[in-house]
């Protein structure tokens, strides 16, 4: 498959060690293209969209952000905490500016789930569709983002 | 049939050439931007090469503006204002700047690339900022996830700051990791002892530069910073004060304390240490000594999760219930925080419903 130099960049800044220490793509062999049009189908399959997973995980994210770094519960299913860090980083798609580097946790205690998610993450999904390669450290499974987060 | 094939080689690898040649030619013609002047707040003149941006050319002149991205345009720290010069505002900047920063002139030093002479203004302190080469010197483990690193500095073998402000520490490409990359720092030692600084680093998941600390660096080994920078320190009054922190927060607070005890200052304060479980507390019988050498000095730690079997005695929750026992007169206190935004909002809220004068309170966030 033939990249455009904006494309060339992007899987360049996808790669472990350039922009975070084990990149976006995991040990996924497809083109991040692909990575997402699956898993824009997948989404379409279960009735969701990118945006709406990403409203969600926003409204998580934002009532446990201003709560002093402390477990929140969220209509007595959900724990949520929110950890941030000094510095922000950029987004792989060359999206201007920077994203904080915080982390939310979501536990689901109805199903016994947790998952996490950055605020990189939320932006790549809302922006970009893109829930990162599979086997990234934080790679996100729509099925599951679906059963947890709704 | 061999001739011909080298004749043919010979023939390519000598257009090849020749290209190269004329491409190394058209290079030095067409993008030597010949030479520019930096007008520096009306006072300093500086001749650079044009060509490179505004952060890398001071920078090359030993003037080191706050970037923590490296000048990829990703963090806007690099903020400065132009009188002149510069040429237009780029897409990358826009993001990073608010309406007043675009109207009073405000750019990213990492994207202005020098095609003309410029003016612009930049804080007079960003002159004590250099770049250090310095070995390890110490390397311990304060908590399961956090390391205090003392470094000692080299070349220049001096340094001068304010207890509180932060430092920029340049990693070495590592297994995995092929380039470098700068993070910043805040100070944990005080002032006093200008051959050395201390730096407190909590291993961040996926952290490039925390990684690199946490696995990698070894004692003795030779590094880089620059600084210091920030405006994040005590304030010369004699009002109260309360310091709030939580994690590595803890670094500019040690270093204004141990300031404080070195020239003897008096004035009550408390420090309350917000952390999860006793394992993330650290450094406590330390801190617990400035009750001893500082005039009016009590430190509280508050654990939020601590599990009944740690046996903690002392504080827990949040810490914003205990401020009003520390508060003795809310219009002359001030307040120092450091620590994640959901923190110093909570906090901040919390210490203007007390009666604490907004403007009298200071923080270093993370966000």
């Amino acid at each position: 498959m033939k990249e455009t130099p904006l494309e060339l960049k992007i899987s360049r800044r996808m790669q472990a060690g350039v922009l975070t220490l084990s990149g976006f793509l995991g040990d996924d062999p497809r083109h991040f293209h692909e990575i997402i049009a699956e898993d824009e189908q997948t989404l379409a399959q279960l009735g969701k969209t990118p945006e709406e997973i990403a409203q969600r995980m926003q409204y998580f994210t934002d009532l446990s952000f201003d709560s002093f770094e402390e477990e929140i519960s969220v209509d007595d299913i959900y724990r949520v905490e929110t950890d941030v860090v000094r510095g922000k980083l950029p987004c792989p798609f060359s999206h201007p500016g920077g994203y904080r580097k915080a982390v939310t946790v979501l536990t689901n205690t109805n199903l016994g789930i947790t998952i996490r998610w950055s605020s990189l993450n939320l932006h790549m999904i809302q922006a970009h569709h893109f829930f990162e390669g599979k086997g990234s450290p934080f790679r996100l499974e729509p099925e599951l983002l679906v059963k947890v987060l709704f | 049939m061999l001739n011909l094939i080298l004749k043919d080689v010979t023939v390519l690898t000598a257009i090849c050439g020749g290209f190269a040649l004329l491409l190394v030619i058209a290079q030095k013609l067409f993008s030597n931007y010949g030479d520019f002047k930096i007008d520096i707040n009306g006072k300093r003149e500086l001749t650079v090469k044009g060509g490179n941006s505004l952060l890398n050319s001071l920078g090359d002149q030993q003037i080191f503006i706050p970037s923590a991205c490296g000048g990829r345009g990703s963090c806007g720290a690099c903020k400065c204002k132009i009188t002149e010069g510069g040429g237009p505002l780029l897409p990358t900047e826009k993001p990073l700047l608010s309406k007043a920063e675009l109207a009073d002139n405000i750019r990213l030093a990492c994207q202005v690339k020098l095609k003309s002479d410029i003016r612009i203004q930049i804080p007079e302190s960003i002159f004590n900022i250099r770049k250090f080469k310095a070995t390890i010197a110490e390397i311990v483990d304060y908590t399961y996830d956090t390391k205090g690193i003392t470094f000692q500095l080299l070349e220049p073998d001096t340094i001068s700051f304010k207890a509180g402000q932060y430092m920029q520490l340049e990693t070495k490409p590592y297994p995995g990791m092929k380039q470098k990359v700068v993070r910043a720092y805040s100070i944990s030692s005080g002032p006093k002892d200008e051959h050395k600084l201390q730096l407190i680093i909590r291993l961040v998941p996926e952290g490039i530069c925390t990684t690199w600390v946490h696995k990698h660096l070894q004692l003795n080994e030779e590094v880089f910073l620059t600084g210091p920078y920030g405006d994040f320190f005590l304030r010369d009054t004699e009002a109260d004060i309360i310091f709030v922190a939580g994690g590595s927060g803890k670094a500019p607070i040690k270093s204004i304390l141990e300031d404080m005890e070195v020239k003897g200052i008096p004035r009550k304060a408390t420090y309350f240490f917000g952390a999860r479980t006793t394992k993330d507390l650290y450094l406590t019988e330390y801190m617990q000594h400035f009750e001893q050498s500082l005039a009016d000095f009590s430190y509280v730690p508050v654990l939020s999760h601590s599990a009944p079997e740690e046996n903690w005695q002392g504080k827990t929750g949040f810490v914003m219930p205990y401020f009003k026992d520390a508060i003795r007169d809310p219009k002359n206190t001030e307040a120092y925080l450091c620590g994640s935004p959901g923190m110093i909002n909570a906090v901040t809220k919390s210490l203007i419903e007390h009666g604490i004068p907004a403007d009298k309170i200071y923080f270093d966030s993370f966000g």
